[in-house]
């Protein structure tokens, strides 16, 4: 079936182009197919890279290697994990799995938990991302890379010295590939991990582009004189949009009328909650984990975006 | 299947936009083309490697379910097909009149330290530059000289005038604001014309503007149409 669906679509793509594309000139619309297919554009290449990184990743470093780096002590061994995920670039959904598999190896939960939010947030791929997004402003970078860290290090000894209320259940470790089918299990992980970050990237183009051009000037405007509001409506704007940590920052840039320090919230805020990642820690870790993990870590990067974006930007 | 068309797909509509046209500058900035291309060729290879891949399989090695669970890609992955409509369907332009007019907030205000202008000429400077010298060290470099601007046409709510804009970009159109200098003394032309502008700033320094001015304005003395430039922001 799936042949002919493409064969409808692509025949609708030529045959819109000769008899849609002269009517498709309302300059709301081509403002609104601008924003949204340049957000597509510019974020595409640093998903791209920030995918094929984070497969090779998940698929050649071993477990073992974090075992080895780790300390024993778990007060330690967080901010050791927390600062590991600054340097290696893996993904949101794949962050999760690096977790789990962490945890299934007997790594202190506190530092595996501080491994999952910091990674995605703050690896080198995405610092370069938001510097592209953001040129001439290197404060905004750094406010996001010492915002996550305190936030992901926070996180794991919150959940330390609360007593690790519910214990993360780790079912089963996802396998790790070896041999001759790493390189599939490569391939496989770079396609889903791209579709998958690419449909939310969409979402969020849409969001931007209709925040943009739809959405009257006034409205945001006076949202963004209105401090505490703004940073609340971005980052639940965060939450809902589920844009992965390499695209966000484009998105971020594009709501020019809210303030940076609302900005940084959303940046820090995106790769830590949104809704896919609860359903997804919901999945690989219980029920119980996600209800007290994600308010934690809600809240706590909502407090820390404020108060670093008083203090940088 | 589907995954791997997508994927051929998208990287398609990359190279499309970056590779075999110059549309890649309507979205962002010139230096941006080569990642572009990168990741175009990339995804454009996977997706067809994956096609033929499964093209010299057909029969499903390990059971019919465990293949079709595999060939699910992730549901959120058709949403990529919109931009690829975009593209080809709409095939958005560089932003004009529409996104200049909507953004009201007054120019930014320059550093300043430009050098002094010479020749007898009209100085031919990009729009930013004249916002630039008309708002910095009192407009003295701009004092008694002519100049020459190129921008499109936007509507003004005020009458008598209408505004020469160009966008500038920061790091894509998707954060563009526009740089506007108000034409006084020639009719306005359609909105969204390319125009060039001779004239003289109207000398008002920053500090002596009337409350809620957007924009330094300019009397012209002469306007031509010109073509549309090949890299349309600023």
């Amino acid at each position: 079936m799936l042949p002919w669906v493409f064969a409808a679509l692509a025949g609708f793509l030529l045959i819109g182009n000769l008899l849609l594309s002269p009517h498709l000139t309302a300059p709301a619309v081509t403002t609104w197919s601008t924003i949204f297919v340049t957000i597509c554009v510019q974020a595409i290449p640093f998903l791209v890279l920030g995918v094929t990184l984070s497969a090779a990743v998940t698929a050649f470093v071993p477990p073992s290697f974090f075992e080895r780096a780790l300390p024993r002590r778990p007060y330690a061994a967080v901010p050791v994990a927390g600062a590991a995920g600054l340097v290696l670039p893996v993904r949101e959904c794949a962050s999760v799995r690096v977790a789990a598999r962490l945890m299934a190896h007997g790594v202190a939960p506190p530092a595996a938990l501080a491994f999952l939010p910091a990674s995605p947030a703050a690896n080198p791929v995405v610092l370069v991302a938001t510097a592209v997004a953001f040129p001439g402003e290197p404060l905004m970078v750094l406010a996001r890379f010492g915002a996550s860290l305190v936030v992901a290090v926070l996180a794991g000894w919150a959940w330390q010295v609360l007593g690790r209320p519910v214990p993360p259940r780790v079912t089963t470790a996802p396998p790790v590939p070896e041999g001759a089918t790493r390189r599939a299990a490569f391939l496989a992980a770079v396609r889903h991990d791209f579709l998958h970050a690419g449909g939310f990237l969409v979402i969020g183009g849409l969001a931007a582009a209709t925040l943009n051009v739809v959405v009257p000037r006034s409205w945001t405007t006076s949202l963004g004189e209105v401090p505490w509001l703004s940073v609340l409506v971005l980052a639940l704007l965060a939450v809902v949009l589920s844009v992965c940590s390499e695209a966000d920052a484009f998105v971020a840039a594009s709501l020019t009328t809210f303030s940076p320090t609302a900005k940084l919230v959303f940046l820090v805020v995106g790769p830590m909650v949104d809704l896919k990642l609860i359903a997804l820690q919901a999945g690989t870790f219980g029920r119980a984990f996600a209800a007290r993990f994600v308010p934690l870590t809600l809240t706590l990067a909502i407090v820390v975006g404020v108060l670093v974006g008083r203090v940088l930007l | 299947m589907a995954q791997n068309l997508v994927l051929a797909l998208v990287g398609g509509a990359l190279l499309r936009v970056s590779a075999l046209s110059t549309a890649y500058l309507n979205y962002v900035r010139p230096g941006f083309r080569a990642p572009l291309v990168a990741a175009g060729v990339i995804l454009f290879a996977l997706g067809v490697f994956g096609l033929v891949q499964e093209w010299r399989r057909p029969y499903p090695p390990s059971g019919e379910a465990a293949t079709r669970r595999r060939s699910h890609g992730p549901r959120v992955a058709w949403l990529l097909c919109l931009p690829i409509v975009a593209v080809f369907l709409i095939n958005p332009p560089a932003l004009g009149s529409f996104a200049a007019a909507r953004d009201q907030r007054p120019q930014p205000r320059p550093a300043g330290g430009y050098g002094a202008l010479t020749g007898d000429a009209p100085t031919a400077m990009p729009v930013g530059e004249f916002i630039g010298r008309a708002w910095s060290d009192g407009g003295r470099t701009l004092a008694g000289r002519r100049v020459k601007l190129t921008g499109f046409a936007v509507p003004s709510e005020h009458k008598g005038q209408w505004y020469l804009a160009r966008m500038r970009l920061r790091c894509c159109a998707a954060d563009a604001f526009p740089l506007k200098v108000a034409v006084l003394g020639v009719p306005a032309p359609r909105p969204d014309t390319w125009v060039e502008v001779t004239g003289a700033w109207v000398p008002v320094p920053y500090d002596r503007l009337p409350k809620g001015t957007a924009a330094p304005a300019l009397t012209a003395t002469a306007l031509a149409k010109v073509a549309r430039p090949a890299e349309p922001y600023e």
